[in-house]
């Protein structure tokens, strides 16, 4: 459906944009750039990031992509942190969903595309479907490697002893490896990822798996690709192994769950309160759906 | 006869800008033979140290070539390496003690986690082992191994010394590089270190290129010497014949100084 109809359709809102709020061109480049990355798994490319309607960090990466690749026969859906109603979502769903005429939806099961931050959805996702993560910080050897150009050249010599050595640190300091959200992965045994912010919890779904993941970082200009059916491993030592979060003996609150991801918050009399932190998915146990969430 | 370990053929380094051209080292050819210490001895400025940066590739020769046995097999020049095969030559093959201990030592990282870089980068991926290795070679070096997991910056200059050596010696490089290794310490560190080296020396049969302005040094610790002068090799031989019986002007100048 082209803006025309979607005017005709729904009124005014939608006069002087073109479909999926990006020009032609812009469109254009930015599939190129997800093209070279799914054909380099795990690999930053470099792409002229867009002034876009919302401020950058707020997701202008993954929007930027997601506008690129949805038409109008696709059905959308968005997480911040898991939940779909927060208001950062709402937002970027309804201008997708404006500009392309694209369906909304809040089940993972029915997104043909889904542009999350900082969560992958407890719901296995199947192919054909695609996520699509929002990116702070694209650059795994930001810590250990200040100039993008030295950081570029290990990437180009498969030269990661300083990454190691950052994690060697850590075990010694800390007796394990503490990075929590955004754990380093290795893609495809050739380039370290940096797997947006998303928790332990989510890293083992992206090895192997049947969806395609695509990366953006709006303000830092880059687009990456996990494809789908590609060996994705954290970063561990032999006698480090890594590992996900664990919530021995705590269940979800709302829907009672025991094998979701937990987010815990304080309550004001002093208890603690732990429901997921996927939303839809607390809904869909609730519901009593039925829901594969085994990766 | 043994095969050569390394062999330089006419190495030459020219800085040259608008309207000047500095000489900094020229036609400079030697061989290293597995097992043995050369030393290179020269005034500030005679081009020894660009020497051995050119070896560990920290500066790129304007021509020459140098031959390491393991690399190609000998028959390809250092000096062609791609990117990735530098890294290799400087990771693997080779190690630099720098005169500076900040330029070898990344000294936001603890001691052991220093050493612990070259296994690392020689893909070690057991915490355990790569600890006990690390501590090995810091006991090698005389660093006092409850230190281990402190950073260098609160080090002793002495102590700093010892950590890059115990970093050079990480991963048994086929050819050390020791640039002016006492040069920053008082002289009573100074022979620790000197003694230590030449205690590692002697023990695990390391080759390695010496450079230094102290013939002190270079008698104590190099098996045959090049004097340098002006980015020239004006001598070469034996050291305690260069040191007995010197035949260039230069050298018997610097052999006289040091007698007096």
């Amino acid at each position: 459906m082209g803006v025309r109809a979607l005017i005709e359709e729904r009124g005014a809102a939608f006069e002087g944009y073109t479909f999926g709020f990006l020009d032609d061109m812009a469109k254009r480049e930015i599939r190129r750039a997800i093209l070279k990355g799914v054909a380099i798994p795990g690999h930053q490319v470099p792409f002229g990031s867009r002034e876009m309607p919302i401020a950058r960090g707020w997701g202008t990466g993954g929007l930027q992509i997601t506008l690129a690749c949805v038409g109008a026969d696709d059905t959308i859906k968005v997480i911040d942190q898991g939940d779909d109603a927060s208001v950062n979502a709402v937002n970027l769903r309804r201008l997708i969903a404006k500009t392309t005429g694209a369906r909304e939806t809040l089940t993972t099961g029915d997104a043909t595309l889904i542009q999350t931050r900082h969560r992958i959805p407890e719901e296995r996702m199947t192919a054909g479907q695609m996520l699509i993560l929002q990116v702070p910080i694209p650059e795994p050897l930001r810590h250990v490697e200040r100039s993008v150009a030295a950081a570029r050249a290990m990437h180009a010599e498969a030269d990661y002893a300083r990454m190691w050595l950052a994690l060697y640190e850590d075990v010694v300091r800390n007796g394990e490896v503490t990075a929590g959200a955004g754990y380093p992965v290795m893609v495809n045994h050739r380039f370290v990822m940096a797997p947006s912010p998303i928790p332990r919890w989510d890293i083992p779904k992206l090895d192997q798996a049947e969806t395609l993941f695509l990366f953006g970082a709006g303000r830092e200009k880059r687009i990456y690709a996990v494809p789908p059916y590609t060996d994705v491993k954290p970063l561990e030592f032999e006698d480090y192994p890594f590992s996900i979060e664990g919530f021995p003996g705590m269940s979800c609150r709302r829907c009672g769950a025991t094998d979701s991801y937990l987010v815990t918050s304080p309550q004001a009399d002093g208890s603690t309160l732990s429901v997921c932190s996927d939303a839809s998915y607390c809904d869909d146990v609730l519901g009593g759906r039925k829901v594969v969430n085994q990766w | 006869m043994v095969a050569p370990l390394l062999r330089v053929r006419d190495l030459n380094k020219i800085y040259s800008g608008k309207g000047h051209r500095i000489v900094a080292c020229e036609d400079v050819s030697f061989d290293v033979y597995p097992g043995e210490v050369l030393g290179i001895v020269g005034e500030s400025g005679s081009g020894k140290s660009t020497v051995l940066q050119c070896l560990f590739q920290d500066v790129i020769p304007t021509s020459g070539s140098a031959f390491l046995t393991s690399f190609h097999g000998g028959e390809r020049n250092m000096w062609d390496a791609d990117r990735r095969e530098r890294r290799e030559l400087r990771t693997h093959r080779m190690s630099m003690v720098y005169q500076n201990p900040r330029q070898g030592l990344n000294l936001m990282v603890t001691a052991g986690g220093n050493v612990a870089e070259r296994l690392l980068a020689a893909d070690w991926r057991r915490v355990s082992d790569i600890r006990a290795k690390a501590s090995d070679y810091l006991v090698r070096t005389e660093v006092p191994i409850e230190r281990m997991d402190d950073f260098p910056a609160f080090f002793s200059g002495g102590m700093q010394q010892r950590v890059q050596i115990a970093k050079a010696l990480a991963n048994n490089p086929e050819l050390v590089l020791l640039d002016e290794l006492t040069t920053g310490l008082d002289v009573s560190v100074q022979a620790g270190v000197l003694d230590l080296v030449r205690d590692i020396q002697s023990r695990y049969g390391v080759t390695a290129i010496v450079v230094s302005h102290d013939l002190g040094v270079i008698r104590l610790l190099a098996d045959r010497t090049l004097v340098m002068k002006d980015g020239h090799v004006v001598e070469s031989g034996l050291t305690d014949q260069i040191l007995e019986d010197p035949q260039h002007p230069y050298t018997q100048l610097l052999v006289n100084c040091v007698t007096n």
